[in-house]
């Protein structure tokens, strides 16, 4: 059928057109949106199908459920500039988790480096961030899996803080931080096996203890993670020990106490 | 001749007795003259003694630095790598690290360091031997930045709090040398103001600019003992500060007129100098003092002089008066609490007594005479992890309520003030009753016939205990 100059044509011209066109303009001619979490995984899961396994297997698929929609919203424009931010992800993980970044020396640079920051930049090594944001180590490189959890290769933990600092540095605040936390571990024994020897552990709140302990050993974590000296101490050793001792005075000297002479009379 | 020879003999007596009695005299101030100086110098030769051990300070002898404390005190602890060999030229120092870290290669490049006509190279601070590298110190800074240097090192002479001593101080306490040293090296990362200038520049752009803002010295002063970010935020200057610093021209000096509200700098610092604690008044509130001295009327002189670069002078007299109202109401209820607990140690119910707590190597001279510190004077800064509950909630009221309340008042912040007086008071009603309840419990004791109220040694076990014991 030849082309005429009718309504039909001119779409089915343009329609050509798009096709032709689509793989060089690639992302400036997707629909502005909004789009549905399905119509992201589907589209996505054939263009970046890496991406879209890293999100499946880490944290914020499995464990909270959390898709595309939540940090990169609805839209497609500015829709990776915007992810790359902090305040993405501060929503959710407030509380500790971002005060103890946003109070360390890398989120007080990179809150005061905010308007000279060019976002567009990927999240790679290299001198494009001065300070890394919550997505330059926890995303880095677009990994969408947490780069930074328990169960990944240390190794690139290690190789992303040496991007600024030196290869030594960076072992040694590691081993250092390890040791930190081995620490608090052996406080949160030491509240836990006392916890258990009670003979009623609801008097003197001895429940709530172990809740306070794992809490502080928490901090310590975010601490040292985040390099916060005041996570790592005020909020979580320092914490630790206070539970420790409040937990024995419970213990030897509180109800618990009481209820073990008045047994021991009976 | 008789006569001569008597009173030869008479004088030749006299003299010996002036002899005797001069050296009786002599002997009576030369003996304890030669004590006192025996005694200085034991002392100076035993302090200088117990500086030279594998620590740093006073305790020195008694502990090791973790691997990281070099880079938080240079000075004592930092050792060069050895992996790289060579004499580098600034050029070649550039060149290799724009590779490996990048990073810091681009902040230098946007330093003054980078970009005045004389560019300060890597060397400059580091040296060229690479394996006999310098992290630089406070005095290497100070070579060419005298002026800020000389007020740094200055500001010892005001005493402590202050930045210059807080290593030391860190490192001279008692319970540095208890704890495990992997532990604190989260203490000495703070107290490394005293042995770093990065704390405040950070590295490698050491901006000015940035050291002015409020947030720079987030990182250390906030959290519960001081709360300086969280009280300045939430105060009128803070405030506005938050909405509109972001805009300001932070190049300029902290002087009158440049800036519209005032951040931890411009009071703390005015005018650029390198000192806190020149008009620090109140320290921290860590002890109560008496704000109308001689001495302290001049500092107040010298508030008041700072808040009327924006304020009327009568006003700002006004708000110290305010101040020293909430201290005395503060220490009013601290003293209320450290009589209870006074109280309590008098009638032995503190426990674990300080003699049943795990002994920790500092504590030999405990071990002489075991008395539980309380308060300030009694040095209860350093006991707060190896005590008895009270004493620890003592300890979290005096530590976190009132310097809380301390900070909100000295910043502005009246709903801090309130809330830190709330607390302070419910915390003095807890250790009332908590000291009621210790009472109680001995009777109950007494009157089931326990002796030992403590059977076994449960303070001086566990998985933590034990490992402190033979960590620190």
């Amino acid at each position: 059928m030849p082309i005429t100059c009718n309504g039909k044509g001119i779409g089915r011209l343009l329609g050509i057109l798009w096709l032709a066109v689509y793989p060089v303009l690639a992302d400036e001619t997707v629909p502005p949106g909004p789009f549905t979490e399905t119509e992201c995984i589907t589209c996505h899961t054939q263009r970046n199908p890496e991406l879209i396994r890293q999100w499946r297997e880490g944290p914020h698929s499995t464990a909270s459920g959390v898709g595309c929609n939540s940090c990169h919203g609805d839209r497609h424009e500015d829709s990776v500039i915007e992810a790359r931010k902090n305040r993405r992800c501060t929503g959710c993980h407030d509380g500790p988790a971002s005060h103890s970044y946003a109070t360390s020396k890398h989120g007080v640079i990179n809150h005061l480096d905010k308007i000279r920051q060019d976002w567009r930049q990927p999240l790679r090594r290299g001198s494009d961030y001065r300070a890394p944001g919550c997505s330059y180590c926890h995303l880095h490189e677009s990994d969408h899996g947490d780069t930074m959890a328990s169960n990944r290769d240390p190794g690139a933990r290690q190789w992303i803080c040496s991007g600024c600092h030196g290869p030594r540095y960076v072992r040694e605040q590691f081993a250092n931080g390890q040791r930190q936390l081995d620490i608090a571990d052996l406080k949160l024994t030491e509240g836990g096996t006392l916890i258990a020897s009670a003979i009623d552990p609801k008097p003197g709140g001895l429940l709530k203890r172990y809740q306070d302990l794992t809490h502080h050993r928490q901090n310590v974590l975010l601490g040292i993670g985040h390099q916060s000296p005041d996570y790592q101490w005020w909020h979580g050793q320092a914490a630790l020990d206070g539970d420790i001792i409040r937990i024995r005075d419970a213990l030897f000297h509180g109800q618990d106490a009481a209820n073990r002479i008045t047994r021991s009379e009976r | 001749m008789l006569h001569t020879s008597t009173t030869s003999a008479f004088v030749s007596r006299k003299v010996k007795n002036t002899v005797v009695k001069n050296t009786v005299v002599k002997s009576i101030l030369l003996i304890p003259l030669v004590i006192v100086l025996l005694t200085v110098s034991a002392g100076f030769a035993y302090v200088h003694w117990s500086k030279g051990g594998t620590g740093a300070g006073l305790y020195s002898r008694h502990w090791s630095p973790d691997p990281v404390q070099g880079y938080w005190d240079p000075d004592n602890f930092y050792q060069s790598t050895e992996i790289v060999k060579g004499l580098f030229k600034a050029e070649q120092c550039i060149q290799c690290h724009e590779e490996i870290t990048p990073g810091i290669v681009s902040d230098w490049r946007a330093s003054r360091h980078a970009r005045s006509e004389e560019p300060i190279y890597c060397n400059a601070c580091h040296g060229n031997d690479h394996q006999q590298l310098r992290l630089p110190t406070p005095d290497e800074c100070g070579r060419c930045h005298a002026k800020q240097h000389g007020e740094f090192r200055d500001e010892a002479r005001h005493g402590f709090p202050s930045h210059v001593l807080a290593m030391e101080r860190a490192v001279d306490t008692k319970h540095f040398a208890d704890k495990p040293k992997a532990e604190l090296q989260s203490c000495v990362q703070c107290h490394s103001v005293a042995t770093k200038c990065d704390s405040c520049h950070t590295r490698h752009r050491f901006d000015a600019a940035e050291a002015r803002r409020s947030e720079a010295c987030i990182t250390c002063h906030s959290g519960p003992p001081h709360p300086d970010g969280e009280t300045y935020f939430a105060s009128a200057h803070g405030k506005r500060y938050l909405a509109e610093g972001s805009d300001w021209d932070w190049s300029k000096p902290l002087t009158k007129g440049n800036y519209k509200v005032p951040t931890c700098a411009y009071c703390h610092m005015d005018g650029g100098r390198h000192q806190v604690a020149h008009k620090s008044l109140w320290k921290f509130g860590l002890r109560e003092i008496n704000p109308h001295t001689s001495q302290n009327r001049v500092l107040r002189e010298n508030w008041i002089e700072l808040c009327s670069d924006c304020h009327d002078e009568k006003q700002a007299g006004q708000w110290l008066t305010e101040l020293d109202r909430e201290r005395k109401s503060a220490w009013r209820k601290l003293y209320a609490a450290e009589d209870i607990l006074k109280r309590l140690r008098g009638d032995n119910l503190l426990r674990p007594a300080a003699g049943e707590r795990p002994p920790y190597p500092m504590d030999w001279l405990d071990s002489l005479w075991p008395r539980e510190r309380i308060g300030f004077f009694e040095g209860q800064a350093s006991a707060f992890y190896n005590v008895s509950a009270i004493e620890r909630d003592y300890f979290e009221m005096w530590y976190f309520e009132n310097l809380g309340a301390y900070k909100s008042a000295a910043h502005g912040n009246q709903a801090g003030v309130e809330a830190g007086h709330r607390k302070m008071a419910a915390s003095l009603d807890r250790i009332k009753s908590k000291s009621d309840e210790l009472r109680t419990l001995k009777k109950v004791r007494q009157k089931a016939k326990i002796k030992s109220d403590l059977p076994g040694a449960p303070w001086a076990k566990g998985a933590y205990t034990d490992y402190n014991r033979e960590h620190n």
